[in-house]
């Protein structure tokens, strides 16, 4: 949605006024007019766009991608382990936990032979194209502060979302459509100040489409239709708010705030047109929807949301995120108990997921897209209490990216012989933040945005590329 | 550049290594164990962040020469020679507290040479000098210089050649500086553009087309003093000016965690309306906010007003699920301090929680002393998911005695329902007397497992108890005492909760019991005189949900309670589970299903006891140690309480070691004891009636703000508002709207040369064009309408309501009063640049895009009120087109249409082939919403 707008507007949306200059010193180019406008990277980009696939919950690490054999030989022992959430509460993490096998059987995957589970077969059939982090760990033992520092890199301050850094950074490919979505947001733990823009000016805000508390099918950019009028009817509105606004600026010739207003009227007029098309899967053949499993009634939902992520990719929305979750405080992943339900999940997006692969494979979409399958935290190698699963591991996980700019077939990091705390090429959440700023073009130090007098970044003062995984 | 003129010029030390004592340290077999070991390590993991090559040096830390490793970092000195075990390197290898190297632990045998490495003394031969730049401190005094920490006094307005131009003082400064630059103020504005200006301005609605007739036709030379002085007196100035405050105070009805509720937070936006219509003194409406459940009040209508004050402390979108409980805290009084010091100092304070202030002489160490009595401030109850604190609110007599009657009804149903369910449980099993642990159901916490605070009583005087005895609280230090029972629950799910306790006479007759569970917590109100209503010993407190989520528990407390308070036991019990021990066969009585209704609708029927979401002191209020680089877990100095030095004019206000320093520090900030308050209010009136302030930053006069256009002006505005206008924001106001700058045209007429001397208006030769809001926006199409329904607060949403998660308020009230909830913000709100309720906002964004093209072009709130304003346009008195558009034209942009538009519409309406004529005049009002003339307030 790009806009001119005058100076004093820079000034006035730019907190303090520094935003924009700070901005135009680390772009090549000139100062933009249009903050929305695609702007150059400052490094050689790898990526162009990223699209994120959000498994809400905390997906266990243990029973998915990081094999540790271990975990079955002492499966049912009490042993020893530094629990993050008795950390927090207590300042005191030693405690006897029971060590919990995984159900799922593990084998060994394409050419480069990774270890993967049962639980996504269809992903593990294209590990050749992943690049595994086993060594992640990130911030906060609950859902709320994991799943803001995920997205925002802060776990109580508020601050802008990844997506608006990178639209920010970036600006939009497309001038028709929202140049961050989200879809399927879910409502809960943080909410849309997962998506927000906080201090940065709104334009960079990611634009909702769905809800994880309704169906995919459902999904769509707000006030795109008109309930009432036909189109005929709604042109009609239009000239006559062209003739009036005409006689308006009459006397302001060159007024490039209110000719800033016409304009989004135009742009909204041509969205409305456009838009529904990107929305509609019925163009898409039976094939790709098979593809995509939503020929299925368990992988329909999901299937819907990557295709749609396809989709947006096509016409190069910048940041494109995919939440598999819903509006609860213990969200889908998140197996306290009944771990076998991790399957149920993972049959709803194995396919889906490994459908967008192929899909952007063979459309040579995979070379200037980064796709990242994360989780706010991964889970612990021992079990609750009750025996059946698993608590929050914000301290080890995995976390894959696949595309633009990274290692196929290539894993880094490790977690101990449990799998329980990353020990070596340690990725911390800000590092992955990092990461894929870089492979996007951007440097993380110098993306920065004035405000309440001080330069704010998305990794805060940390944050250092992780270059190994760099192709 | 920035000035930075009273930080001292970073200077570059010369540190000298000392020569070590141990004469161990210049041992060769000590030397060839560095080259061997330790210096190929360093070199490898640890100078990327910690050497002069480092990009920007880590921690202060620096390991490339010996002084530097002897020096340390801001967290002090890294190793002790010769005491490994003393050494805080070796804790970080072994990742036993900071972990390095961040990426990943060395191997057991690295670490093991580093520990031989201390033990001999860390013989280092990377002697000579090492140079470290010093740590630039901060000097107070050089930075009293910068203008906004000098004290503002009132100015001689400025002589001007034209004397006859200025209206007020204000003028007069206005126009020297216009003067000076050549430059000539515009015409004033026409009536009719004025009276929409001011209307806007003061009450944030539209002037009714019948009184801009009035205004636009008044020849008298003082018609624009009394249409100020109408507006003023409305009550919808405090409606215009109390949203405005909202903005500032990051107001909002609940947190994005979980969609909880604040489910009386309405009560603090209506004290900020009354207090702008009340015209309290801003000084007082300040320390109210902070400090007002420590004021003394005249009565109980006062002291509720000043604890509902204090909900400014708690409205900030905190994560109330974080697990580190001290860090939550902190981050809780870090929010309080960032919103105090935007808000009221308009300073950044919060840049000095991890290091000294970068550009403003503002050291870490103020900030931890005014951290240190927001820290002596009780917010919080903790839990997995802690909660807020609720006070009662004291009420006048009358109002007590209607909800005594209230309770006394509620009560006396209570009373008979409980005591059918004893006749009941008496048919059934009756056992008194000692019972042993396991003989009770469910999974049991007996008392002699529970966590105690103070000191309680073990008694066997009452012979029915659980396990070896009861305990009560010796009917003393109400408020300090409290036993908290943790269950360890086998599986997550549904439990009914028992209360196990030993009636007595002397007992207290409201005990609070709270139950923490994975829904958050809830009180009841326990009778300790009454007897247990199962089997006469155990209390059903309610069925509550458990998950893994923390920490369930049940807390029995002495706060607020006359008469002993006991407890035995308590007895979760698994909803649904086949009980041990059956209560007496009640639930299927007839006569308890008539009377538990019936006290459902005598506790519907009555007032309720209202409360509010407050502070309180702690119990022991105490200094806080500096937190390293803002970690609550590395702690430096401790910092006695007190307030921004550079800020504090005359003696710092001392605070008593026993109280937390809140008092104090609410009489310094709203007084003219700091010389930030009266200037930033006042640029922010400036700001919200001219669109930018004298100084553009409203939120930040520091100095990485925006210098002030017209310093002088500033300061005569702001001791005239401390002084003789007695912080009257009122008379602020009217001070500056009956200034001719404030009346000049924002666009007819203009001096051809002020577009390019000052293009952005700094120097005020017309008013500002300015975007209308979105409040203003949405209270304009109701007006266009009809439909804007006049509302005086009260709570906007059901009181049983569990979360804010697609709440959607379609009331059609005055914004003002439209519910503010985090996830689910109005929508017009939301697309109209409203002010972000997690964030300070004293300058709105103002955007223009297409997504607010979409919401006039389709949202159904559009179409539904265009269709509403036809159907009263249909039914006036105008019956042809030309008139119509005209009367359109009043209702939507204050003024007549030109010949031009008036012909656009009207061959819009007569060439429609549409549907009806009603659905073409509903789309000449939308297209009269979407025009610019709308957008916009001239």
């Amino acid at each position: 949605m790009p806009r001119p707008i005058t100076r004093r507007e820079i000034l006035q949306s730019a907190g303090c006024g520094f935003g924009y200059l700070a901005l135009a010193g680390l772009t090549a180019g000139d100062s933009p007019a249009n903050p929305l406008a695609p702007r150059p990277p400052v490094l050689p980009a790898r990526a162009k766009r990223v699209i994120f696939l959000f498994m809400q919950g905390g997906v266990s690490q243990v029973d998915s991608f990081d094999y540790k054999p271990l975990l079955a030989r002492q499966g049912g022992k009490m042993m020893s382990f530094v629990d993050a959430r008795r950390q927090a509460n207590t300042g005191m993490g030693g405690s006897e936990q029971r060590v919990m096998p995984s159900p799922w059987r593990f084998e060994q995957h394409g050419e480069c032979g990774r270890w993967a589970s049962g639980l996504f077969p269809e992903i593990s059939r294209h590990v050749d194209d992943l690049c595994f982090l086993h060594g992640v760990h990130t911030e906060g033992v609950a859902h709320g502060p994991a799943t803001l520092f995920l997205h925002c890199g802060a776990s109580n301050q508020v601050r802008p979302s990844m997506g608006s850094w990178v639209l920010y950074g970036l600006g939009s490919e497309n001038a028709n459509l929202p140049g961050f979505v989200t879809i399927g947001p879910s409502p809960g733990n943080g909410g849309a100040r997962n998506y927000g823009s906080a201090f940065l000016p709104a334009i960079y805000q990611g634009t909702a489409l769905g809800s994880a508390t309704r169906p995919a099918s459902r999904a769509t950019i707000r006030n795109l239709s008109n309930p009432v009028l036909s189109r005929e009817e709604q042109a009609r509105g239009l000239d006559l708010l062209r003739g009036l606004n005409a006689e308006q600026a009459r006397t302001r010739p060159g007024d490039q705030e209110l000719e800033a207003v016409v304009a989004s009227h135009e742009l909204a007029w041509r969205m409305q047109s456009q838009a529904p098309g990107v929305l509609d899967l019925g163009r898409e053949s039976r094939e790709t929807l098979a593809l995509y499993g939503i020929d299925d009634p368990l992988t329909e939902n999901f299937g819907r949301q990557c295709l749609l992520a396809r989709r947006f990719c096509e016409e190069g929305v910048r940041f494109i995120q995919v939440t598999y979750g819903d509006g609860t405080a213990n969200p889908a992943w998140d197996q306290h108990s009944n771990l076998p339900k991790h399957g149920d999940h993972a049959r709803a997006v194995d396919r889906p997921i490994a459908g967008l692969l192929v899909d952007l494979k063979r459309r040579g979409l995979l070379e200037d897209t980064l796709i990242w399958w994360g989780t706010e935290f991964g889970r612990t190698p021992y079990a609750e209490k009750n025996g059946t699963g698993r608590d929050h591991n914000p301290g080890g996980f995995t976390v894959w990216l696949a595309g633009a700019g990274v290692k196929p077939g290539f894993a880094l990091g490790q977690t101990d012989e449990f799998g329980h705390l990353a020990v070596q090429d340690k990725v911390h959440m800000h590092d992955l933040h990092a990461t894929i700023l870089h492979l996007l073009g951007l440097d993380p130090e110098r993306l920065t945005f004035r405000y309440s007098g001080r330069d704010f970044r998305l990794t805060d003062v940390s944050g250092q590329v992780v270059r190994e995984i760099l192709a | 550049m920035i000035q930075t003129g009273w930080r001292c010029v970073a200077v570059l030390l010369i540190v000298v290594a000392r020569p070590v004592a141990s004469s161990a340290a210049d041992d060769p077999d000590g030397i060839a164990l560095f080259e061997a070991k330790i210096r190929p390590v360093l070199v490898r993991e640890c100078y990327s962040c910690h050497s002069a090559q480092a990009k920007s040096v880590k921690g202060g830390l620096r390991l490339d020469s010996r002084a530097a490793v002897l020096a340390g970092g801001e967290s002090g000195p890294i190793l002790v020679p010769g005491k490994p075990e003393e050494s805080p390197l070796l804790e970080a290898l072994r990742h036993e507290g900071p972990e390095m190297p961040p990426k990943g632990k060395l191997p057991d045998p690295v670490i093991a040479d580093f520990a031989q490495w201390i033990k001999q003394g860390a013989p280092d031969p990377r002697n000579g000098p090492a140079t470290i730049a010093a740590r630039p401190t901060i000097d107070i005094q050089a930075g009293r210089q910068f203008w906004v920490y000098q004290p503002p006094h009132p100015h001689q307005p400025p002589t001007v050649r034209d004397a006859s131009w200025p209206a007020t003082e204000i003028d007069r400064f206005v126009l020297a500086r216009l003067e000076a630059k050549g430059l000539h103020p515009a015409p004033e504005a026409d009536r009719a553009t004025l009276a929409r200006r001011l209307s806007y301005d003061l009450t944030g609605l539209p002037l009714p087309p019948d009184e801009v007739d009035a205004f636009v036709a008044d020849p008298s030379p003082d018609a624009h003093e009394r249409l100020v002085d109408r507006l003023l007196d409305s009550p919808a100035f405090g409606e215009r000016w109390g949203r405005h405050w909202l903005d500032v105070a990051r107001f909002a009805e609940s947190l994005t965690l979980r969609g909880l509720i604040f489910p009386d937070a309405w009560r603090y936006r209506d004290y900020v309306v009354d207090a702008f219509n009340s015209e309290m003194r801003f000084d007082q409406f300040l320390q109210e906010q902070i400090a007002g459940d420590l004021l003394s009040a005249d009565s109980p209508r006062d002291r509720a007003r000043q604890i509902v004050a204090t909900t400014f402390l708690m409205l900030g979108n905190t994560n109330l699920e974080e697990q580190d409980k001290h860090q939550l805290d902190m981050d809780l009084v870090d929010e309080q301090l960032d919103t105090i010091g935007k808000a009221i100092l308009g300073q950044t304070i919060g840049c000095a929680r991890c290091h000294d202030h970068k550009f403003d002489p503002i050291p870490t160490r103020d900030y931890y002393a005014m951290a240190g009595i927001l820290a002596s401030t009780r917010a919080l109850e903790h839990a997995n998911v802690s909660k807020w604190l609720e006070v009662p609110l004291p009420v006048t007599a009358a109002e007590e005695a209607a909800i005594r009657r209230q309770e006394a009804a509620v009560a006396a149903v209570a009373a008979r329902l409980k005591a059918e369910k004893s006749r009941l449980a008496r048919l059934g099993q009756k056992t008194i007397g000692p019972l042993a642990v396991n003989r009770a159901p469910g999974i049991v916490v007996d008392d002699a497992k529970a966590q105690r605070v103070g000191q309680w009583t073990a008694s066997t005087f009452n012979k029915t108890y659980i396990g070896d005895c009861y305990l009560h609280d010796g009917n003393s230090e109400k408020g300090d005492k409290a036993l908290t029972f943790h269950p360890e629950l086998s599986a997550p799910g549904e439990y009914d909760v028992w209360l196990a306790y030993s009636p007595g006479t002397n007992r207290s007759t409201s005990v609070p019991v709270t139950i923490s569970a994975a829904d958050g917590e809830t009180t009841v109100r326990v009778n300790m005189k009454r007897s247990p209503t199962i089997e006469g010993r155990y209390i059903a407190l309610g069925r509550f949900r458990f998950d893994h989520e923390g920490q369930p528990f049940v807390r029995v407390a002495n706060q607020g309670t006359t008469g002993y308070v006991v407890a035995d036991a308590v007895c979760f019990i698994p909803a649904g589970a086949a009980r041990p021990i059956r209560p007496a066969p009640v639930v299927a009585s007839a006569s308890l299903r008539s009377l538990e209704n019936e006290l459902k609708r005598v506790k519907a029927a009555g007032p309720k006891r209202p409360k509010a979401m407050t502070v309180r002191e702690a119990a022991k209020p105490s200094d806080l140690q500096v937190h390293i680089r803002g970690s609550a877990h590395t702690l430096g100095d401790r910092v006695p309480r007190g307030f921004l030095q550079v800020a504090t004019l005359g003696p710092a206000p001392a605070i008593p070691s026993d109280r937390s320093g809140r008092l104090e520090l609410a009489e310094w900030l709203g007084s003219t004891r700091n010389p930030l308050t009266a200037r930033v209010f006042v640029n922010r009136a400036w700001h919200w009636l001219f669109g930018a302030g004298l100084v553009r930053t409203p939120d930040n006069l520091g100095t990485t703000g925006e210098p002030p256009s017209h310093p002088e002006l500033l300061d005569d505005l702001a001791s005239r508002f401390a002084g003789e206008d007695e912080w009257s924001v009122k008379r602020l106001v009217r001070r500056i709207v009956l200034s001719r700058t404030y009346r000049l045209a924002s666009t007819a007429g203009l001096d051809p040369k002020a577009e390019s001397v000052d293009p952005e208006n700094r120097l005020l030769s017309r008013q500002n064009r300015r975007r209308l809001d979105a409040e203003c926006l949405r209270e304009t199409i109701l007006s266009a309408a009809g439909t804007l329904r006049r509302e005086r607060g009260g709570p906007g949403f059901p009181a049983d309501l569990a979360s804010d998660f697609d709440y959607n308020d379609e009331r059609t009230c005055q914004s003002v009063y439209l519910t503010v909830f985090r996830n689910a913000l109005p929508e017009l709100f939301e697309v109209f640049d409203f002010a972000d309720p997690s964030l300070v906002v004293g300058r709105r964004d103002v955007s223009t895009v297409a997504p607010q093209a979409l919401f006039l072009m389709n949202h159904p709130f559009v179409l539904d009120q265009a269709r509403e304003a036809t159907r009263r346009l249909m039914t006036g008195p105008d019956r042809d087109n030309p008139s119509r558009a005209t009367r359109a034209y009043r209702w939507t942009l204050g003024r007549l249409p030109s010949p031009v538009e008036r012909d656009l519409i009207v061959r819009f309406v007569e060439g429609s082939a549409g549907p009806s004529l009603e659905s073409a005049w509903a789309q000449v009002f939308q297209a009269l919403f979407a025009s610019v003339d709308f957008r916009y307030v001239d």
